[in-house]
């Protein structure tokens, strides 16, 4: 058929909607490369039963076009003429392409109503540049056209590979009659406003129990009591009478308020609680009265006496350092795991810009400069049994990598560093943390500090960027409950990182010109939440519902106060600045809409259209959710040994290769290189380093001053493998982790701070969870272990986040995240020309090893391979933190990098020394001879599994210049300190124990197996 | 120079719309002895500026408008239809003109690149999708053509720089205007592979990474007939300062400073005293 001849009438057809598609041309040195990327991706043995496949895309338009005006369109905005064709009747987009070539098969994927659709929204700008006095409508299509083989496929599986039901509706076009079944205009269904419903709490506790179950309130009973009981308070009803609301009962509005604001993921109800713990392996019993305090806030406090840069911890979005005397910096880790379970793209990417706000979000406002992120997923390999409904972990973690790639580069600010753990647990939940820094003055130009916000009463509250809609509603509530096949598709969206880079382009703006009084960002909880928290300062807000600006009319009241749709801030202006903000706003192409004030009445009061709609005490909203008390007991599990092979030289030689290609140790080169980890121009230690540009990095280092060698330090530390046998093992790892991987950069101790990012499977006791006290006694020693590491390495945690609910109900199986810590840390670094990368540097140089090796293989990474190759337990002798001793090392390390003495330095974490070692080879052209005799007088278990393979923490491998090699020993006097051997240029790294030899390895055989495990592109 | 009164040409850097290279430009610049400023390009379209204000108009990298409808796209839009007749005269004023990665794309859809000496702003040459079929940060070293017109590399061999794009494969619909272009020294900077001696560059595709996206004729980046304008997919100012490099552990720590990739934007300040000098 090809392209059929234009006719005015089949243009905009019976729907009246204009089609445009646009599809590659191929040939002479022109590929779709969209589609052999996406053929690559299929699974087998779908893949190999499709012969040939092209994509196209579509945009359905609504709007007021001649057809000489759409073929304007067509080659001006949609299409490129040097690389594309069009049609403007739909025919492209339905498989009829050009020169006659119909597809087999196309299949047509559309947004659903309502979703966010960045490329549509762009399409729309473009539209009002070249008419810009015409009104337009558009939506996004992309049409997979298809050519099969004799085989048979699967056409249901590959309509499942091509879109999210949740998200997006698709459409198999074949046949002569295909251009019929196109996808119609994604019309959001208008819905009917309501007005608010008083809901009566006047009854018995399992109806209270029901209201906040079919609510989605996420509220238990002691808390849904002490909202019947504010109810039942006279003065309340006295003061609900005279603003016209139901006296004795909430309205929806303010029962949905209350709910964000005391959500798990909101009040940390968990890290408040008193907790009765009983401890049977030491027979104690104590009462902790809120682990947040007692673990978090005091060692911090302590610390601060100490030391002078904390400048804002814990109560603002992000903590904040003072960096150098001009500047401070600011760092927020959070987590966006259930909506990443449901659509990875979209969960991650709103995860990433959400992060972002929060530092844009931080004192006055900070400029978000560097993302770091740590994913924890399924095995990509996995072949078990998967749950219907659950998305298989390798789709998982590719839609994660997309959404996170889309979220951060588009938003102008580099990845620097980051972690994926892969284990089978989080095949239910995967975890997706996103960590950002930022960047502020110390003083604004008008003296103010900005990280100190200033509202006063009678400052304008304005809501700026996006719009509220009907997505993203309960996110917050949602997240505070386990992920069953019931949850809500409308808590998942879709981020839109160019409206949020505007927004942020003109926030930083306004707050350079001193507009800004006070600002926070809408995440969890939308306006409730934010107006909310904000009020707090001022001691009272009043908004007007009806100003907020819709994406689509008829809300009802409390979804405009929840919804979380994205890209939005608060902000408090003065009434006297806010002509010069909206002048601003108007030149970013940004929305700013005043919709009410802050105040001194002592009330949360919600208006719509002039009603009074929700009015509550300040006081009740923060502090009227009752603490809960919670039982905890620990037990130490019990786990069989680790069945340990014949030590041999092939059995060592062979392990080491094979612990290379492991998941969790292996390159993850390919999916980090589609982070831009530059932009900014200012990260100095990135991702890889080497000769190749290809050996891992420890630690980011930036320098975020243009010419300024004053630096940064970002690093991550995460060991979920340890929690099997102790959650204070795990901890304490964690901790070390971070802060040895900023030692090896050449961090400077006296500036660390550090972010707690908890993700837990639910630890309270109930029918659903019956070891609820053992996950929350492994929640207490966590804490504990937090608290003693932090304070002896004078490492204040600066601001953290919970995420407590991480499992999931699905066809009958319940699947729960193992116990993990991210610690995440930021320092200073005094001169970035003296960090130092991981990458041996030449031949000839001595490599030593500084720390303890004990016989520490429990959990290890070791441990794990020979279990899962069905012999033995994962074993009990976890390593352990001497803290006192690592920092001391730590301190002199640092010392001798600031003398210059140290040519790299690599620590010892996932597959012990060697794995650390092979990385450091990695770096250069060459290998490494050692001697590990010296290691064994040490502890006299000490085996070669443990020598080479196993995971004692405090320890970091070195290498120095010959002759420097003895200052260096000098330097080091006191520590623990082992000569290894040297750096060789014969490319293999060979190991001796009393001269016998145990292990050799070629460096360019275990370097392809370190690559090639997660190499997408193969 | 040697005058007292050190002059230093004004750049316009644009912003706004998801650029997001503006500061790191603005440095390269200022090393380079000139001043940016960020203007936001509403600011020439509402009237509150004008870009014959300035010396120097440079487009720096990003994702304008989240590369939706192809990279580069509708910001080229947005200049062609808003400021088309201003952007002709700062070029027929003789004024340097770069476009850095999403700056250079935005060139070649507004058809000032490879572009004709009537500035006719026609599209004739197009950035593809990157045959890996993604987007990529990695260094690649990229080497100028000795006889071109270009004044933006005047004197340079070879840069290593990063790139970091998915968008990023020359291509044109004509294989003559190809031909001509490189007659004229217009294809002047193109991707070689760093272990063979200077010069070395060559029409033959090179292999995946040495070029990142299998750019036809290797080219990284290109200049108008005149030479003053100037586009290219990796980003110099990336490197603007020595410990920026992927590698510069491996080196001795006593030679910091500048990078080698300052003399691009050197040689635009020093072309604008000139011409100032000349007019």
């Amino acid at each position: 058929m090809g392209v059929q001849p234009w006719v005015a009438s089949m243009v905009l057809g019976k729907s009246g909607i204009l089609r445009i598609d646009v599809l590659p041309i191929l040939g002479s040195g022109l590929v779709d490369s969209r589609a052999t990327t996406l053929m690559k991706a299929l699974p087998e043995p779908l893949g190999s039963r499709i012969t040939a496949m092209r994509t196209s895309l579509g945009y359905s338009i609504k709007g007021e076009y001649s057809e000489g005006e759409a073929k304007q369109l067509a080659t001006d905005l949609f299409s490129d003429p040097i690389i594309e064709l069009y049609s403007i009747d739909g025919t492209i987009g339905a498989g009829h392409l050009p020169n006659g070539e119909d597809s087999d098969l196309t299949i047509q994927v559309g947004y659903k109503p309502g979703v966010t659709d960045n490329r549509a929204m762009a399409a729309e700008d473009g539209l009002r540049t070249i008419f810009p006095e015409k009104y337009s409508r558009v939506a996004s299509t992309i049409s997979y056209h298809f050519w099969f083989g004799k085989d048979n496929v699967e056409l249901d599986e590959l309509v499942d590979c091509l879109h999210n039901p949740i998200l997006e509706e698709a459409s198999v076009l074949d046949g002569r009659d295909r251009l019929t079944k196109l996808i119609p205009f994604p019309n959001v269904k208008q819905q009917e406003y309501t007005k608010p419903k008083s809901i009566d709490l006047n009854v018995d506790d399992e109806t209270l129990m029901k209201i906040s179950s079919e609510g989605l309130l996420a509220l238990n009973l002691v808390e849904m009591r002490a909202i019947q009981s504010h109810y039942r308070d006279q003065d309340t009803q006295r003061i609900r009478s005279q603003y016209n609301l139901p006296t004795k009962t909430p309205t929806d509005v303010e029962l949905e308020c209350l709910a964000q604001t005391w959500s798990e993921h909101c009040s940390h109800k968990i890290f408040s609680a008193k907790i009765n713990h009983s401890d049977a392996e030491e027979e104690t019993r104590y009462t902790i009265d809120s682990l947040f305090k007692t673990h978090i806030v005091a060692p911090t406090k302590d610390i601060s006496k100490k030391v002078d840069w904390l400048l804002s911890v814990f109560h603002d979005n992000s903590g904040v350092i003072a960096w150098t005397d001009d500047w401070s910096l600011c760092m927020k880790a959070e987590t966006h795991n259930s909506p990443s379970a449901l659509d990875p793209f979209g969960g991650a990417m709103t995860g990433i810009v959400g992060v972002n706000r929060d530092i844009l979000g931080t004192g006055l406002g900070a400029r978000p400069i560097a993302n770091t992120d740590v994913f924890c997923f399924g095995p990509p390999d996995f072949s078990g049994h998967l749950p219907k409904g659950l998305f298989h972990p390798s789709r998982i973690f590719s839609g994660v990598h997309s959404g996170v790639r889309s979220g951060g580069n588009e938003s102008g600010i580099p990845t620097v560093n980051g972690a994926i753990v892969f284990d089978e647990r989080y095949i239910g939940k995967p975890l997706v943390y996103c960590g950002t820094v930022g960047l502020m003055p110390r003083n604004l130009p008008d003296g103010r500090e900005s990280h100190v916000k200033t509202p006063k009463p009678g400052d304008l509250i304005y809501m700026v960027g996006g719009r509220v809609g009907s997505d993203g509603i309960h996110g917050a509530t949602f997240s505070s409950l386990e992920l069953t096949e019931e949850s809500p598709s409308s808590a998942v969206q879709i981020g839109d990182p160019i409206t949020q880079k505007k927004m942020l382009d003109m926030i930083l703006e306004a707050r350079d010109t001193g507009l800004i009084q006070v600002i926070t960002d809408n995440g969890a909880g939308g306006l409730s939440s934010s107006v909310g928290e904000m009020a707090e300062l001022t001691g009272g807000a009043t908004i007007e519902l009806g100003k907020v600006p819709l994406k689509q009319l008829g809300l009802d009241s409390w979804e405009v106060l929840v919804s979380e749709s994205q890209e939005r801030m608060t902000v408090g202006i003065r009434p006297e600045d806010s002509d010069e903000f909206e002048r601003l706003a108007s030149l970013h192409e940004v929305e700013a809409t005043a919709i009410g004030s802050f105040t001194d009445s002592g009330f949360f009061q919600i208006n719509h259209n002039g009603d009074c709609v929700g009015l509550i005490p300040i006081e009740f909203l923060h502090d009227g959710c009752p603490q809960l008390e919670l039982e905890s007991e620990w037990i130490p599990p019990r786990n069989s040994e680790v069945e340990l092979p014949e030590p041999t030289l092939e059995e060592l030689s062979w392990t080491l290769q094979k612990l290379l290609s492991r998941p969790n140790v292996a390159s993850k080169e390919w999916w980090v290189r589609s982070y831009d980890h530059e932009v900014i121009a200012q990260t100095v230690v990135k991702p890889f380093v080497g000769l190749q540009h290809d050996a891992p990095g420890d630690a980011a280092v930036i320098a975020p001053l243009p010419g300024n060698t004053t630096g940064a330090v970002i690093s991550n530390g995460i060991v979920p493998r340890y929690s099997d046998i102790d959650a204070y093992a795990m901890t304490a790892a964690a901790v070390d982790e971070a802060v040895r991987n900023a030692v090896c950069v050449g961090v400077d101790l006296s500036m660390i701070a550090g972010l707690d990012n908890f993700c837990w499977p639910d630890p309270i006791e109930s029918e659903k969870t019956p070891d609820g006290k053992q996950k929350l006694a492994q929640l207490v020693r966590s804490n504990q272990a937090l608290d003693d590491v932090c304070r002896a390495y004078m490492l204040p945690c600066i601001s953290g986040k919970d995420s407590m609910k991480n499992d999931a109900v699905i066809d009958g199986q319940k699947i729960s995240v193992p116990p993990t810590l991210l610690f995440s840390l930021i320092g200073r670094h005094k001169d970035v020309r003296k960090a130092i990368t991981s990458d041996f540097k030449e031949s000839g140089d001595i490599i030593f090893l500084l720390g303890l090796t004990k016989q520490e293989i429990g959990a290890s990474e070791l441990a794990f391979m020979l279990r899962d190759a069905g012999s033995g337990g994962i074993g009990t002798s976890v390593p352990r933190i001497d803290p006192e001793r690592n920092i001391a090392l730590y301190r002199a390390l640092t010392g001798a990098m600031e003398d210059g003495l140290v040519r790299s330095a690599h620590d010892c974490s996932d597959g012990g020394l060697a794995v650390s070692l092979a990385e450091s080879c990695f770096g250069f052209d060459g290998g490494a001879e050692i001697d590990l005799s010296e290691l064994f007088s040490e502890d006299d278990e000490l085996d070669e599994w443990g020598a080479l393979f196993g995971e004692s923490l405090g320890r970091i491998v070195v290498s120095v210049d010959p002759n420097l090699a003895d200052e260096f020993q000098k330097k080091m006097g006191g520590h623990p300190i082992f000569k290894l051997g040297k750096t060789t240029s014969d490319g293999h790294i060979t190991a001796y124990l009393n001269s016998r030899k145990i292990l050799e390895c070629e460096v360019s055989t275990l370097k392809s197996s370190w690559k090639g495990t997660l190499d997408g592109g193969m | 120079m040697g005058g007292c009164e050190v002059i230093r040409p004004k750049v316009a850097v644009l912003s706004g719309f998801g650029i997001n290279c503006e500061t790191e430009t603005i440095t390269a610049f200022e090393m380079a002895g000139a001043d940016g400023e960020r203007t936001h390009v509403n600011r020439f379209v509402n009237g509150e500026i004008r870009l014959s204000e300035y010396d120097i108009l440079a487009i720096p990298g990003g994702f304008s408008f989240g590369d939706h409808l192809g990279s580069g796209r509708l910001l080229g839009n947005r200049l062609r239809f808003s400021l088309r007749e201003e952007v002709r005269a700062f070029v027929a004023s003789r004024k340097p003109v770069i476009g850095i990665c999403n700056g250079f794309q935005v060139l070649v859809k507004m058809g000032l690149l490879p572009g004709d000496e009537q500035i006719s702003m026609v599209q004739t040459a197009s950035l593809a999708a990157n045959d890996c079929g993604r987007y990529e940060d990695r260094w690649v070293t990229v080497e100028f053509e000795d006889d071109s017109p270009c004044i933006w590399t005047r004197g340079l061999r070879r840069l290593r720089v990063p790139v970091r794009h998915g968008e990023g494969k020359f291509v044109t619909s004509d294989e003559n205007l190809l031909d001509s272009w490189a007659q004229s020294g217009q294809l002047v900077a193109r991707y070689v592979d760093p272990g063979t001696p200077y010069p070395s560059i060559t029409d033959e595709t090179l292999p995946y990474p040495i070029s990142p996206n299998q750019s036809w004729r290797n080219v990284a980046g290109i200049c108008d007939p005149t030479g003053l304008i100037f586009g290219l997919m990796p980003h110099p100012e990336a490197y603007h300062s020595t410990w920026l490099s992927p590698d510069w552990t491996r080196g001795k720590a006593s030679d910091h400073g500048p990078s080698p990739t300052i003399s691009i934007f050197r040689n635009a300040v020093e072309f604008s005293l000139q011409n100032r000098e000349l007019t």
